[in-house]
């Protein structure tokens, strides 16, 4: 059974965090760090199955809950990465646990990223800062598979160099010519060789097949409105263009009822939502 | 459906019957107003009564409700129990009735709340009709009757009760404890009067019928900006509603620092930090958005889910708030563009 199934299964507590050790810490950037977290109880861990752009809700006792998204794809067993900025008490307190400490999860939770209905398409992904966390799943994810999709196209934008997460990964990813992968930050400096300026003038130098194309989004909410302009002047399908959304969360489960976006929820009907859905939720972008 | 009728002067001695294995939780006066609370004597029973401060809610989502003990060292749950002893909940009116029956879409659905749960398990109800009050307007959700959601129901004809009996539970508990009679065609005549009579006491009808349309077509509409003035976002709507769920999560640590509890408070989506995330982002930082979301949310978002509104018509929200802001005045005045 999934994990997703055994939290909804008659007598359990969704409440309740699964013990997670922390394995491996990597310093990302000043405020981010990637979490790579094992759950201890085997046929939990076993059991924890899945799709990129869903979440978990990040436990720490006598601190409090927060929803993070996924970073690791789900292709990878056994260990579930969380790439976490030190922006609020339970993730400073995170921030402030050493390899070996024991942290809560509850999840996955949430709806992810549409991976199946995009296999066989081209892809399109718009990261903005931390935006990439969940992105960085689906990345991933569709290099495991990468013969079942088309032309893959990764733009990633930050505010400056320093600011760039993973980029261990994109600096090799850069000479791989099956990703088409196209770094941006609004201010450079004298290490930086790659696009200065906005993510969305990236556009101007990509080519996309508008019917054959599936585009996700994710980033500062400031930054959806411009991006969808841009796809949509490519003439990309509003129900192709998927997006996550964040927003305050407590329970995860549909209901606390802080994460309300027009008539739903993030946390059970999103947090990835398509263009279509996105334009039905009132003050949603 | 069975029906039983039952003289008016047999209702202490179901109370008491009640009282045997169960703790009876029932409307009392306090001050002025009246309250759920325990009774001791069936003489407590205000059957009278208008309506309670707060709703039945309270004894299944409280106010503050440990969830769980937990240690900081290894972040290990101690302690997740749920302990509900019987009780029967007496004298509930259908719009109370009713908004259980939404909370239980909520809290009994998809992931199932087991706090929540435990207590409504072991609770039976026993609803009791009413006589509809100024601020009442269930009438306009068809809030103003309950056909399930109780074990047994009195419906007041004067001199005796007509009993719907919903559950195996509520029959058997009636047959132990009180003398009651198969009903006849009169006493089926008297309920038909009754409930006749009853619907021509509601106030002027409420006309929603175009409600969730209008949210969205009027969603830039200056009532709400008019609305967010007057609005002191104390929240005091959602704590007293019927059918408001929302909570926030709260540790507390013991004074060792060594362990310590998570609980869950009530919470409203009318307090300014509702909505906040990190970096200062606040998706509803103006009175008027929040004002706008609670209706949304309520005559739509969660229509959207369940095919019902997330309001019964009990009128304690209009009771409640100090700006004298009326659910019946922010719908009429949404469907005319403006206050009359």
């Amino acid at each position: 059974m999934t994990v997703a199934n055994m939290f909804k299964e008659p007598g359990a507590n969704p409440y309740r965090p699964w013990p997670a050790r922390i394995t491996s810490i990597i310093d990302l950037t000043e405020h981010e760090k990637l979490f790579e977290l094992r759950i201890i109880d085997e046929k939990v861990r076993e059991g924890f199955q899945f799709d990129s752009g869903q979440f978990v809700e990040l436990s720490i006792f006598g601190v409090g809950e927060a929803p993070v998204s996924i970073s690791s794809a789900p292709s990878k067993q056994g260990f579930i990465e969380l790439c976490v900025r030190n922006a609020g008490d339970v993730t400073g307190a995170l921030h402030a646990k050493k390899c070996g400490d024991v942290v809560g999860l509850r999840g996955p939770l949430g709806r992810g990223f549409p991976f199946a209905e995009m296999k066989g398409h081209d892809v399109l992904l718009v990261a903005g800062g931390l935006g990439i966390a969940p992105l960085k799943s689906l990345i991933n994810h569709i290099h495991d598979d990468r013969h079942d999709f088309g032309t893959v196209t990764i733009l990633y934008g930050a505010r400056n160099p320093s600011e760039i997460l993973f980029r261990y990964q994109f600096d090799m990813w850069k000479h791989r010519d099956d990703f088409n992968l196209i770094l941006t930050v609004d201010e450079a400096d004298e290490s930086w060789s790659d696009e200065v300026g906005r993510v969305t003038a990236l556009f101007d130098k990509i080519d996309i097949d508008p019917d054959n194309t599936y585009g996700a989004i994710c980033g500062p909410p400031v930054m959806y409105r411009y991006v969808i302009d841009e796809m949509r002047k490519k003439d990309m399908d509003v129900d192709k263009i998927y997006m996550s959304f964040e927003r305050r969360m407590k329970c995860g489960i549909g209901k606390c009822g802080h994460c309300g976006v027009g008539h739903q929820y993030a946390c059970i009907d999103g947090p990835v939502f398509n263009y279509w859905e996105a334009m039905n939720l009132q003050e949603a972008i | 459906m069975f029906f039983r009728v039952m003289e008016s002067s047999r209702l202490p001695d179901l109370v008491r019957g009640f009282a045997q294995d169960h703790e009876v939780i029932g409307p009392v006066a306090k001050d002025d107003r009246f309250v759920f609370a325990t009774i001791d004597d069936p003489a407590e029973l205000r059957l009278d009564y208008d309506t309670t401060l707060l709703p039945p809610k309270k004894l299944f989502f409280p106010a503050e409700d440990q969830l769980m003990r937990f240690r900081v060292a290894d972040n290990e749950v101690l302690d997740d129990e749920v302990f509900a002893a019987p009780r029967v909940l007496f004298g509930v009116h259908p719009c109370d009735i009713n908004a259980l029956l939404l909370m239980d879409n909520i809290f009994l659905k998809d992931y199932v709340d087991p706090y929540y749960k435990a207590r409504r398990d072991a609770t039976l109800i026993v609803g009791i009709s009413c006589v509809p009050s100024e601020e009442c307007f269930c009438n306009a959700w068809g809030t103003d009757e309950a056909h399930w959601g109780f074990d047994i129901f009195l419906t007041d004809l004067g001199d005796r009760y007509f009993i719907s009996v919903r559950s195996v539970k509520g029959a058997e508990l009636l047959d132990d404890f009180v003398e009651t009679r198969e009903i006849t065609d009169a006493d089926t005549a008297d309920f038909q009067r009754v409930t006749a009579e009853r619907k021509e006491m509601f106030a002027e009808d409420l006309d929603t019928s175009q409600l969730p349309l209008l949210l969205d077509a009027k969603f830039d509409s200056p009532v709400w900006d008019a609305l967010g003035e007057r609005c002191l976002s104390c929240g005091a709507c959602s704590m007293v509603c019927p059918t408001c769920y929302c909570f926030d999560v709260r540790d507390d640590l013991a004074p060792d620092q060594k362990t310590g509890t998570r609980s869950r408070l009530w919470d409203s989506c009318q307090f300014s930090e509702f909505s906040a995330v990190a970096h200062g982002q606040n998706f509803r930082d103006s009175r008027a958005s929040r004002v706008k979301y609670r209706y949304y949310h309520k005559q739509w978002g969660y229509l959207s889910k369940f095919e019902r509104v997330l309001c019964v018509g009990c009128g304690r929200c209009a009771r409640a708030c100090a700006a004298n802001i009326t659910p019946r005045e922010v719908v009429s005045a949404l469907a005319k563009g403006g206050f009359e």
